[in-house]
């Protein structure tokens, strides 16, 4: 019956370290990568002059306006 | 621009905007862990029957000093990695002038011919359909996409302060001071900030409008843009 708190707190200390890196490792891997991941496929077949000409089209740019 | 409600960041259209919206996922995660380990310990301690007479307890008070430490440590280097990058020697292609007055902007563009305009916010009365209530305006800076921009802030009569989020741009712009910033729009398109320094009455209606255009646009537009 000796160091029950002592026990009990040496238990939840390592549940909370797990749970808060739980949070953290989801985070990560929920909201950064693919953040991250959504960059690299849009730029990865990005074209500027294409996407330059779909607005001068629609009359968005007032340093070129559409023909 | 922001949608109505909108809490995140603004889409990144610069690399530095990119690598801040990074660390701040970095820095967020690190706020998330600690958040929750310290809500976990909260709980528990609420919930607590068992008593304690623990006097002195070694082992865990180092492991809360150094604990801390590292974690600063891992928050502290990604920042100071972007504070270098956002200060590296660019040799930028175009140098423009931003002065802040009450209540509009005025720009110079002085590298290669005179020419100046003032920016103004277009009264919502005025504004054309489909168009941003408080944030149009009737000169847009428009600057050439993919090309480093260097920006020279200043101001005529009180604090202003230049911003564009979408770039990652925010200067202060102190009469009697010039500070310095560069940026590289990554994309064409139209990217919108406001004022951001109380200045007056009319702050919040002074607004930013960058216009990143392809080089030849570019051209000829200050080309044919009266000086």
């Amino acid at each position: 019956m000796r160091g029950l708190l002592a026990r009990r707190m040496k238990f939840h200390l390592l549940g909370a370290f797990l749970v808060s890196m739980g949070c953290a490792a989801l985070y990560k891997f929920g909201v950064a990568e693919p953040r991250k991941q959504a960059y690299e496929n849009f730029y990865r077949n990005y074209d500027p002059m294409k996407d330059f000409e779909a607005m001068k089209a629609a009359g968005v740019l007032e340093s070129a306006p559409p023909n | 621009m922001a949608n109505h409600s909108q809490l995140n960041f603004q889409d990144a259209s610069s690399p530095i905007m990119e690598e801040l919206m990074g660390f701040h996922d970095h820095a967020l995660m690190v706020a998330l862990a600690i958040c929750s380990l310290v809500l976990y310990i909260l709980t528990l301690m609420l919930t607590e029957k068992l008593s304690s007479n623990t006097v002195d307890a070694q082992a865990i008070e180092l492991v809360w000093t150094i604990l801390p430490a590292m974690v600063l440590i891992t928050l502290a280097l990604p920042s100071l990695r972007i504070l270098y990058m956002m200060d590296e020697i660019n040799e930028p292609d175009l140098t423009l002038k931003a002065i802040g007055h009450q209540w509009y902007w005025t720009y110079e563009y002085t590298d290669l011919k005179n020419l100046t305009f003032d920016s103004y916010m277009t009264p919502t009365t005025d504004l054309p359909l489909g168009h941003f209530r408080l944030l149009e305006v009737d000169h847009r800076v428009v600057v050439p996409m993919s090309s480093t921009v260097r920006v020279i802030v200043t101001a005529d009569d009180v604090l202003h302060s230049w911003a564009v989020p979408t770039l990652g741009v925010k200067t202060d712009a102190i009469p009697g001071r010039l500070n310095q910033t560069s940026f590289l729009a990554n994309r064409p398109g139209v990217y919108y900030g406001q004022c951001s320094e109380i200045c007056g009455a009319n702050h919040s209606f002074m607004p930013i409008v960058v216009e990143a255009t392809p080089l030849a646009n570019f051209e000829s537009w200050s080309s044919s843009h009266p000086s």
